[in-house]
């Protein structure tokens, strides 16, 4: 967090994204995804903590994750995620789309 | 599919378990901020909790947004949110939401309380049953103005036995009848009715019985109540059935009561039109029944047959009236009798004249709710410019245009209701102190209800301005792309271009509007000053009156008619504190009798024939009412007494008939000009000034006055109703008059206990009466303008104050580049009364467009009066000129360094 960079702004389709790819590792709860992304993006993105549920729930709903209540590490009540096979097709899907358009920006960007 | 039906079962499973939904949600949260505040300890955070807490944001509004999205309905749940933000919202700015709701109750009340009153005079039923079928009948005699077209009995009779086109045809007369017996002796608007009457309007009693066919004859003493006379004079007791009141010192028994709803006659037609608390039989005399040309004097109305329209019904009185007039003795015609028959729908008849100025106030209030609308469309584009960034955010965020409009729409409805519901409580205020005269007036039911169709019509109103309120600063804030508002919000010196523009636009329509009120108030003011001002003739000041009718079966012969006039004269008279006394059939303001007049040397068969009113005096009638004389001389007391044949004109009477020359000394008489005439001939002793004998808008008519004593005793004795029975008292006092009231009363009371007083009151209380309908027009209409006049000046003002805070920045740049003050002020005021130029130009041209519509409810007023039209500008320009002068202030007096620092 110590970083001078300023996080880039998450839309809202990327967020999205970023949860699914953060669970394909296995299940977290919330302040896992958060901290995760956070670290592996060498500390580049930071998401807006509180905007980081309604995402989860939203994912929820739609069926592409699915939510248990556990005990954490420290002994404390947490809702962990995880992905379902819906969720799983469509993190990889979406992470192709992602691909191309990126190739495409880049190409643009590179173009002279 | 599959993904809806997961997510269905996922929300009923979080509604049926709804607590644990709750807690679930509070827990992960919770978690996730320990955590984070646990991770802030350790790197060695000051304060670790709040800093943990400011990170994950309000947990009360994600877990509602949470909440939310597990409802069943989460649209709904959305919507019920928006509306908790919108009451929040607006409890965070009371002073707007004050305004705003203030403005709106104002003009919807208004509204309301105006439709309510045309719901009930004009939209609602007259309560009949199949109303479309009720006509009212006219009898029109050509060349004699009677007004108000009544029947003739044997013209009544005729059409009645030989028409066609009708179900059933009854007639009606408004009279008064002394109750008598029971309390005190009261005297009541009652109507004598044919039997049939009942069923022509298809209406049944409420208890017993109407009047059967054969109850239509002399004699018939068989009376049916009304509800409100049964309940204030007979406690709503059922046992009044069958029992004997006293009417006109007669017996008559109570065969029915009527519903409390029933009302005939009404208000509305020129005659026959008082509200009856009692119903009597109506039974022609043999005499009656045959004698042409007499007594024009009975309303009648008919149902249709089912099928036939007004239109065939007039086909057939067409013929009806040539039979009609075959009848008709030569003599009569070749005077001018000449009749003429005709239907009209009943619902016009008492209805209809009172459309065009209540359609016309409607359009009156409708501007005023246009006025307000135009002004808290302004108030709320420019919060919503305040919360322009706000909008802009959640639009880059990605809220979808119809989300923005629900949340707009939340706030506007939430507005509009509160408004709706203070417009309606206004206007059960308004209806509740309408001023009596005026409700009196009104044809339609004595109630105006706020019924089903009025709080339609509010409901409406809510709809319409909270859409309008909503979309105005949507298409302001919204038309543009979010990352130019946000731009625009961050760096900006002049506000957008386009809201600017829009609330110029409604700052001009206000002021049009106001210009065209404010203009109709002028005229109706105007015309009000012009009747207040007008000669009604006489002297009000300082004079009591009070009217009694002598009961016929009481004062039978005219012997005892005058002996009541003389006892009541006498002691009058020597009451302390009088000036004069004196006794006529009628006062000022109001006419008793009108009646054909032959002028002597005139053939009234070559020139149309003329009426006259005719009053019936006793004593210093004149004097007593400050009736000042233009020639001759007052009756002599010789005169008073005795008959000597003599009569006082007014001036227009002999203007009429001797213009140019001296009208004393010649002489008249009463009927035509026929040699079988019988009434002797009249001579001219005195000439007075006209005076007002009706509204006060309406010429005097031609007047005749004579002496009590010459009315022949056989008129008295043997004519139907109360005619020359009615008493009314004059007095001039050196007091207040109202102190004489009292021993009035008891010096009636003395002559005879169980006469009923019908009513003490002084002239100027009569006058005000008579002038109520035209104040109140004149009042709610300045009131109206005033209303449109002030919010104009706010709406203009809001905008230029508004503008002077948004351009602070600008202003403190032209004043630190050495600006003077006086140039900003000019600045800012030319501004605003540029906007204000434009509207009262517009304005004016659409006040003088409109002002001719009114032309008919003037009195000696120009629809264009350049009086009324030129205070508009003036007004305007006063109010606009302190509307422009702070926000001009403000603006001069600019801080340089704190207003850019500000940004």
């Amino acid at each position: 967090m110590g970083s001078d960079t300023k996080p880039a702004d998450l839309l809202q389709g990327t967020l999205e994204l970023l949860i699914l790819r953060t669970l394909a590792i296995g299940e977290k709860h919330g302040y896992e995804i958060a901290e995760w992304i956070h670290s592996a993006s060498a500390e580049a993105l930071a998401i807006e903590e509180g905007a980081l549920y309604p995402a989860l729930h939203r994912l929820e709903l739609r069926g592409l994750l699915t939510a248990d209540w556990d005990v954490s590490a420290n002994n404390r009540r947490a809702k962990y995620y995880r992905l379902t096979q819906a969720g799983r097709r469509r993190l990889k899907e979406t992470i192709e789309s992602w691909r191309r358009t990126s190739t495409a920006i880049n190409l643009v960007l590179e173009a002279n | 599919m599959r993904e809806w039906l997961n997510s269905l079962r996922l929300r009923l499973h979080a509604t049926w378990r709804r607590r644990q939904l709750d807690q679930d949600l509070r827990d992960e949260m919770a978690f996730h901020v320990a955590m984070r505040q646990a991770q802030l300890g350790q790197a060695g955070a000051a304060n670790p909790g709040a800093e943990a807490r400011r990170r994950f944001g309000s947990t009360a509004r994600i877990a509602e947004e949470l909440r939310d999205r597990w409802a069943l309905m989460p649209r709904l749940a959305s919507l019920a949110r928006d509306f908790r933000y919108a009451v929040r919202g607006l409890g965070r700015h009371p002073g707007f939401a004050l305004v705003v709701v203030l403005t709106l109750g104002i003009g919807i009340g208004i509204n309301t309380a105006t439709f309510s009153i045309i719901n009930a005079v004009l939209i609602r039923p007259l309560g009949f049953p199949d109303p479309d079928r009720l006509v009212a009948l006219q009898e029109d005699l050509a060349g004699f103005s009677f007004g108000g077209a009544p029947f003739s009995p044997p013209d009544f009779i005729d059409l009645q036995r030989e028409q066609q086109s009708f179900e059933a045809v009854g007639a009606y007369r408004s009279v008064a009848l002394e109750l008598s017996g029971t309390n005190e002796p009261v005297l009541l608007d009652a109507a004598r009715v044919t039997p049939n009457l009942f069923t022509v309007l298809g209406v049944s009693p409420h208890l017993g019985r109407t009047f059967r066919p054969e109850e239509e004859r002399q004699g018939t003493d068989v009376a049916i109540l009304s509800w409100s006379l049964w309940h204030a004079r007979f406690g709503g007791d059922r046992s009044v059935l069958g029992r004997t009141i006293v009417l006109d010192r007669r017996p008559y028994t109570v065969v029915g009561i009527m519903p409390a709803a029933f009302e005939f006659p009404r208000p509305g037609p020129q005659i026959n039109n008082r509200r009856a608390e009692l119903w009597v039989p109506l039974a022609f005399t043999d005499a009656q029944r045959v004698i042409r040309g007499n007594e024009f004097i009975y309303s009648a109305i008919a149902r249709l047959k089912r099928g036939t329209s007004v239109e065939a019904a007039n086909a057939e009185l067409a013929v009806q009236t040539r039979r009609i007039n075959d009848r008709y003795p030569p003599g009569l015609k070749g005077a001018g009798f000449v009749i003429g028959l005709s239907a009209v729908s009943l619902h016009d008849e008492i209805a209809g004249h009172t459309e065009r100025p209540l359609l016309l106030l409607l359009v009156a209030v409708g501007l005023v709710l246009l006025v307000a609308c135009a002004n808290i469309a302004n108030l709320v584009l420019s919060r919503a410019a305040t919360r322009a960034r706000e909008v802009a955010l959640r639009r880059a965020l990605g809220s979808s245009r119809g989300r923005l409009l629900q949340l707009l729409l939340a706030e506007t409805s939430v507005l509009s209701v509160a408004g709706g519901t203070a417009g309606v409580a206004i206007a059960m205020f308004i209806v509740a102190s309408l001023p009596a005269t005026v409700a009196e007036q009104l044809p339609a039911a004595r109630s105006v209800p706020i019924d089903g169709s009025v709080l339609a019509f509010t409901a409406g109103l809510i709809v319409i301005t909270s859409l309008a309120f909503a979309l105005i600063p949507l298409a302001a804030a919204e038309r543009g792309a979010p990352g130019r508002t946000l731009q625009e919000e961050t760096a900006r010196t002049t506000p957008g271009v386009r809201r600017h523009r829009i609330q110029a636009t409604l700052v001009v329509l206000t002021v049009v509007l106001a210009c065209v009120l404010l203009a109709g108030a002028g005229l109706f003011i105007r015309s009000f000053t012009a009747l207040m001002a007008t000669d009604a003739g006489f002297n009000a000041d300082r004079v009591l009156t009070a009217a009694v009718t002598l009961p016929g079966p009481g004062y039978q012969s005219a012997a005892s008619v005058h002996a009541f006039h003389d006892a009541i004269f006498r002691q009058a008279s020597s009451l302390p504190g009088i000036r004069s006394a004196a006794l006529a059939t009628d006062l000022p303001l109001e006419a008793y009798e009108r009646r054909t007049l032959a002028p002597e040397g005139f053939s009234l068969v070559t020139s149309s024939p003329r009426n006259t009113n005719l009053s019936w005096t006793r004593g210093p009638y004149f004097t007593t009412l400050g009736i000042r004389l233009r020639s001759g001389r007052f009756f002599t007391d010789a005169e008073d007494r005795g008959h000597r044949n003599v009569v006082i004109v007014n001036q227009r009477l002999a203007d009429t008939f001797w213009p140019g020359q001296d009208a004393i000394g010649k002489r008249l008489r009463w009927g035509l000009d026929v040699t079988q005439n019988p009434n002797p001939w009249l001579t001219i002793v005195g000439i007075v000034d006209d005076v007002a004998d009706g509204p006060l808008e309406v010429e005097p008519y031609l007047h005749a006055y004579e002496p009590f004593t010459q009315l022949p005793d056989f008129m008295l004795e043997n004519f139907p109703g109360s005619f020359g029975r009615d008493v009314k008292l004059v007095i001039r006092t050196n007091d207040d008059p109202r102190a004489l009231a009292s021993p009035v009363r008891g010096e009636i009371a003395r002559i005879d206990r169980s006469l009923a007083v019908q009513s003490i009151s002084t002239m100027s209380e009569q006058m005000a009466d008579a002038v109520a309908p035209k104040r109140f027009s004149a009042l709610t209409l300045s009131a109206f303008a005033g209303g449109a006049l002030l919010l104009a000046g706010i709406g203009l003002y809001g905008l230029l104050a508004f503008g002077v805070s948004e351009r602070r920045r600008e202003i403190a740049v032209r004043l630190a580049l050495g600006a003077e003050p006086a140039k900003i002020v000019r600045l800012v005021v030319r501004q605003g009364l540029t906007l204000v130029a434009i509207g009262l130009v517009l304005g004016v041209c659409a006040a003088y467009a409109v002002a001719t519509t009114v032309d008919s409810l003037l009195y000696r007023t120009e629809s264009h009066d350049l009086v009324a039209f030129g205070a508009v500008p003036v007004l305007l320009a006063i109010i606009a000129v302190a509307a422009c002068l702070l926000p001009a202030y403000r603006a001069s007096r600019v801080e340089s360094i704190t207003a850019l620092r500000a940004e």
